[in-house]
């Protein structure tokens, strides 16, 4: 399938991305191109997950709970762009009109 | 007498532990390797010369005073910027995380450094891993040491195109769709994707949870199977890592291939490939028969839906796992935000180049609603059935083989206008990571530009033991020289 310029612009306010008019041009262009060719899965069997599946994931079936110390607060906010009294800061939260779609 | 840069880690690691050399003198050795050679390849994003040396003397100070130094004494290590070491930066190659700093040391390359491994720096990579050439990174283009025109593959190609110049005995990549694998190719290297679970991932910037992994870029198959020893083993703090025990997959690495079945896939037509990987690719399997291994057909008929796969699945993993990047909790804020949606727009949009953006835009596309089943769904379908078809190969076959790429180090800028061209230089590589098999790249020749070429071998889940007994044989038989020229380089 081929994609429009309102589709572009849907799946970016979705992923939380503001595109410039160029790259959106550029977007419709190179995303369908790569969407067409994933278009060719339908061609395809499909399989169940099976018991190769598990082949693989063998790991960790019986990990214990261990509770262990996460990271120390200062630590993690050491790389907070912003923060206050041991909490992160943010701007005002506010709805802005028109950029969230929901989906 | 060889340069201390030009040894292998096995040697430098021997030499150190036996007092021949210091370990020192292997930093400083191959520091002075980096000033020559960076200005040509540009592989590093920053060098930690005086943690090196400071941890080089360490290490002599230890084994002057009898304390055990580990397997990797004095190995010089090249890091991929996306592996968290506590007090280092870390950008994965993006403008989104300048200014970050790691606040822990990532498991894997903390049992590396228990090792006595020395990590010079950290490297360029595709921003977030995203490419195959090492031309999406933020910061800079690495260029291919054997020619300063090609690229150096990707993602890991800052380490890639570091150990095959000489900068550090081994590279530490990650591999989701063929990113260690790749990149060892094209730079004449051996690159292991260990099986799913093998490494631990605690500290590894994730980009797709399902395929990640930790994998080792080496001068020669046995240092690729030492280091994976010291890499490899559970984690507490990883869940999605095997419980199992650590292999020394040294052991038994030599006693080479005969009888061992050998798997080529049918739907691989090397009348498709350029004349020199027809070539070479052909050479490869006459190689491994005289090995004494014996070659039997297998069937993947999903062979050539990996691509279209791969980029729904990884696309889908990184759409999720890169929405933590918000210019609240690390990285990039954006200066001008009225309120949280326009700082998590404008953070956004201003931190994340292009592949990123466009990745994580497909990935959003694969997961919304009305498209959800015709791609993240079927894509998901195709891939038990890619599984289904791979483990029925590997009950015929003890490895199946492929080339790694479908061909040698391209152009830099020639692939970089149509992204989906770039993606089908994963062909190969996608099916062992969507299916989480081991696979080793291995160095089988060169085309007729003088430019490496590289045999793929894929193991069953946690086999990788025999597939780095096939790999050292089939290294013995191909008689690979890693001898990079820096063509292109005007002066010497």
């Amino acid at each position: 399938m081929e994609l429009t310029i309102e589709e572009v612009r849907k799946i970016a306010a979705l992923a939380r991305l503001r595109l410039k008019p160029e790259e959106e041009a550029v977007f419709v262009g190179q995303l369908g191109k790569i969407v067409g060719y994933i278009d060719q899965l339908q061609r395809y069997e499909t399989g169940s997950e099976s018991d190769a599946a598990l082949a693989v994931r063998e790991a960790d079936r019986e990990a214990e709970d261990i509770p262990h110390e996460c990271l120390p607060r200062d630590q993690f906010l050491a790389n907070a762009p912003a923060a206050m009294d041991g909490f992160l800061l943010v701007p005002e939260v506010k709805k802005t009109g028109g950029e969230v779609v929901d989906e | 007498m060889s340069e201390l840069w030009e040894l292998s880690a096995e040697e430098v690691a021997r030499r150190v532990r036996s007092r021949e050399v210091s370990a020192s003198e292997v930093v400083e050795s191959a520091l002075a390797r980096t000033a020559r050679v960076e200005p040509l390849i540009h592989a590093w994003l920053e060098l930690f010369q005086e943690d090196a040396r400071e941890r080089a003397a360490e290490i002599d100070g230890r084994i002057r005073s009898g304390d055990p130094a580990g397997p990797l004494a004095g190995v010089t290590v090249s890091l991929k910027d996306n592996l968290n070491v506590a007090g280092w930066p870390l950008t994965c190659g993006s403008k989104i995380l300048s200014g970050y700093v790691a606040p822990y040391t990532a498991t894997a390359i903390g049992q590396l450094l228990d090792a006595g491994a020395v990590i010079l720096g950290r490297a360029n990579m595709d921003e977030f891993a995203m490419g195959s050439s090492c031309e999406n990174s933020a910061y800079q283009i690495t260029c291919n040491p054997w020619d300063l025109a090609t690229v150096p593959g990707g993602s890991s190609g800052g380490p890639a195109a570091a150990v095959a110049a000489g900068c550090a005995a081994l590279g530490i990549g990650s591999d989701t769709g063929g990113s260690v694998r790749q990149p060892a190719a094209l730079c004449g290297l051996v690159g292991v994707k260990p099986t799913w679970g093998r490494v631990s991932r605690y500290g590894l910037v994730a980009f797709a949870s399902s395929t990640d992994q930790i994998g080792p870029l080496t001068r020669n198959v046995r240092d690729a199977a030492l280091s994976l020893s010291v890499l490899a083993g559970p984690d507490p703090r990883d869940s999605t890592c095997s419980s199992s025990p650590a292999e020394d997959y040294l052991a038994g690495i030599e006693e080479g291939i005969r009888g061992l079945k050998v798997g080529v896939i049918r739907e691989i037509d090397a009348s498709t490939f350029d004349p020199a990987s027809a070539r070479v690719w052909r050479e490869a399997l006459s190689r491994l028969e005289a090995a004494g291994a014996e070659l039997v057909e297998v069937s993947l008929p999903s062979l050539d839906a990996a691509i279209a796969v791969y980029y729904v699945i990884a696309t889908s993993e990184a759409s999720t796992n890169l929405a933590r990047f918000d210019g609240v909790r690390y990285g990039r804020r954006a200066e001008q935000a009225d309120n949280l949606l326009d700082l998590y727009l404008a953070s956004r949009s201003e931190g994340f180049g292009p592949e990123v953006k466009r990745r994580i835009m497909l990935g959003t596309f694969a997961l919304s609603s009305g498209y959800y089943e015709a791609y993240y769904g079927k894509a998901h379908g195709v891939l038990e059935r890619m599984r289904q078809e791979l483990h029925a190969a590997l009950d015929t076959a003890d490895v199946v083989v492929t080339p790694t790429a479908p061909g040698a180090a391209f152009g830099i800028g020639e692939k970089t206008d149509d992204p989906l061209a770039m993606y089908l230089s994963d062909i190969f590589t996608t099916p062992a990571s969507l299916t989480g098999l081991p696979a080793v790249s291995v160095p089988s020749g060169l085309d007729d530009r003088g430019l490496p070429l590289s045999l793929q071998i894929m193991g069953r889940p946690f086999e990788e033991a025999t597939v780095f007994r096939t790999a050292r044989a089939f290294e013995l038989q191909a008689s690979f020289r890693l001898a990079p020229e820096f063509r292109g380089a005007e002066a010497g």
